[in-house]
């Protein structure tokens, strides 16, 4: 008897903890047909209540657990101290630990699903460029993953991060507490970061470990879009270099901006400006980075050879393989589960549960973005054209990763409905009137429909999300034009203004050092032959005949 | 020109930015950090890739 009454105790001593960490749940009143359940009154427990409590004897555990109601626990819950026995401060410590080991595990589960889209983008490239560049278009988007990681390691991620502080689902990344600042305006405005060099020091820490994977992974995101715009005549050196540059600099430093404590971060609590500049998964930290800086090797490098006529007439130049095209397009979408449900850095507490919502928007985006893409194309031009319909896809994800966190399942639709034709309209913009050639058209899928998908959550974000009460500082849920503040949308454009106006000329600028130093573009006679062999000493098919294209 | 273009879609992001210490009022400030994104527009579709593409290889 006094068992049970120590176990009712307990569990009310746990549901106490329980609602420290988050809202309790409701309660409901008894029907007048049901019997109100007796009261358990409170009692004050102690070490010396649980002390005694024990798991199932080890006779009873070798015979087995089919149905799973005798494995975990009491008897699972590490002592402290062997000589106390268990304690109210092991069981309170169990509880923290679960918390921040549910998250962990989301949050590495999500990365890896990201790392599993350079598969995705390194099919879609590859399959838009002609058989005779394979090779050398697979291998950039093989080796976009070691360079940009490299990158990251040895200084990207300090610039990034180094400064962000505590993040409370990571159990607070207290190392991460070095930001560079500038004093303008009568505000300290965050530039960069400057710990977790080489993950060295303090930042040898378990939830630095998982920030740093995960941040690495969008990285290389924003890294791999560049070499679908420069395909079929990027020098593969000139490739490593440059990609080694964004991973190091470019990149970490609009990051930092937006997510790791930087100026745009907190417009809100400084300017009060919205809740600052919000981009939940990165339409714009990491698709238009991405883009801008494709638009940047889009006019420096220059079209290929025969991509447009003497009178600047755009040719078509088809891709080798359609297939690989849309398995590719599945493969990004299936990793997108991981890149905006997994922005939540957390499945437990801090409004994280919202990661169904999360999912469910990404999937509703791109199913709308590849629909108006499909139609546009097929009224347009007479038939469904289906890489325009796997960029419409695209278009549709990229463009919901920055409200994704902030929608509902409305908005979505409406958001990538608006993208599918978006990225059509801008493919034929690109080509025909800026005459940038872009054989895979991520100019027109990551920048314009990221800074589409920016500019989504100053009208779309309708203020029901509550990550721990705050976003960027400010108290509070993100909540657009539409839903009543205008001061959002600002924010959002002044990402924009930082995007187009910053991040181009920076990239643009570093990409122009590049060319100077070593060039930029293959000899014209290695870009007739095709990249495979003069770059990469091998051809991607050996066994066919190519045609001479 | 291509320095020139560089310049002026630096200088959209520059005035963009400045808007934060011109005014308090966030109207005024949409009203400059939208010129300033038209600027940057203009300095990279207007002035660069033109000059890029006086010299582009489909009309040597």
């Amino acid at each position: 008897m006094k068992q049970v009454t120590l176990a009712l105790a307990l569990i009310c001593c746990l549901e106490v903890v329980g609602a420290a960490q988050g809202p309790a749940p409701a309660s409901t009143a008894p029907s007048p047909t049901q019997t109100a359940a007796p009261t358990v009154a409170a009692a004050t427990i102690t070490d010396a209540d649980i002390k005694g409590l024990s798991g199932p004897k080890a006779e009873a555990k070798a015979n087995g657990d089919p149905a799973g109601t005798t494995t975990g626990t009491v008897g699972d819950i590490p002592v402290g101290d062997a000589k106390k026995g268990l304690t109210i401060g092991d069981v309170v410590n169990q509880v923290g630990q679960n918390q921040i080991a549910i998250n962990f595990v989301w949050t590495l589960i999500a990365g890896f699903l990201v790392m599993f889209m350079q598969a995705g983008f390194a099919a879609v490239e590859t399959g838009l460029c002609r058989a005779k560049n394979a090779n050398h278009t697979m291998m950039m988007n093989f080796m976009v993953y070691g360079v940009g990681m490299l990158a990251y390691w040895l200084i990207g991620f300090a610039i990034q991060e180094g400064g962000v502080g505590a993040v409370a689902n990571l159990g607070g990344t207290a190392p991460l507490n070095a930001e560079h600042t500038m004093h303008l305006f009568g505000k300290d405005l965050g530039l960069w970061g400057t710990k977790g060099i080489m993950l060295t020091g303090t930042t040898y820490d378990v939830g630095v470990m998982v920030m740093f994977l995960f941040q690495m992974v969008f990285m290389d995101t924003a890294l791999t879009i560049v070499t679908g715009t420069a395909a079929e005549r990027w020098k593969y050196l000139a490739f490593l270099v440059s990609s080694f540059v964004m991973g190091a600099f470019t990149y970490p430093l609009f990051a930092n901006w937006a997510w790791g404590g930087g100026w745009l971060q907190t417009l809100g609590a400084n300017f009060g400006i919205g809740h600052g500049y919000a981009d939940f998964a990165g339409s714009g930290v990491v698709h238009a980075v991405g883009g801008v800086t494709a638009l940047a090797m889009g006019i420096l490098i220059g079209p290929r050879i025969g991509k447009y006529t003497r009178d600047g007439k755009a040719n078509a130049i088809p891709g080798h393989d359609i297939t690989m095209v849309l398995l590719g397009c599945f493969i990004l979408a299936f990793g997108w589960f991981g890149f905006n449900p997994g922005s939540t850095l957390g499945a437990s507490a801090n409004g994280n549960l919202r990661i169904s919502s999360i999912a469910v928007n990404t999937m509703l985006a791109g199913m709308a973005g590849s629909f108006t893409a499909m139609i546009y194309m097929w009224t347009r031009y007479g038939k469904p054209d289906a890489s325009m319909t796997g960029n419409g896809l695209l278009a549709g994800l990229v463009a919901i990763t920055a409200p994704s966190g902030f929608v509902n399942p409305v908005a979505s639709v409406i958001i990538g409905l608006i993208a599918g034709v978006l990225v059509c309209v801008s493919v034929e913009f690109v080509d025909r009137v800026l005459r940038i050639d872009d054989p895979v058209g991520a100019i027109s899928v990551h920048g314009a429909n990221g800074l589409w998908g920016v500019i989504a959550v100053g009208l779309f974000a309708d203020g029901t999300s509550n990550y721990g009460g705050s976003w960027n500082g400010v108290t509070g849920s993100v909540t657009g034009l539409f839903y009543g503040d205008a001061s959002q949308l600002l924010a959002q454009l002044l990402g924009v203004a930082t995007l187009v106006g910053f991040v181009f000329t920076l990239s643009f600028v570093l990409n122009l050092v590049i060319d100077l130093a070593i060039g930029q573009r293959v000899a014209p006679e290695h870009e007739l032959e095709g990249l495979d062999i003069p770059e990469m000493g091998a051809l991607a098919y050996p066994d066919f005949v190519l045609n001479e294209a | 020109m291509v320095w020139a273009g560089i310049a002026i879609t630096f200088v959209g992001f520059i005035a963009a930015v400045g808007s934060l210490g011109v005014t308090s009022n966030n109207s005024v400030r949409m009203v400059i950090v939208l010129a300033g994104i038209v600027a940057s527009l203009v300095g990279i579709m207007g002035v660069l890739n033109p000059a890029y593409m006086k010299h582009a290889i489909w009309k040597k």
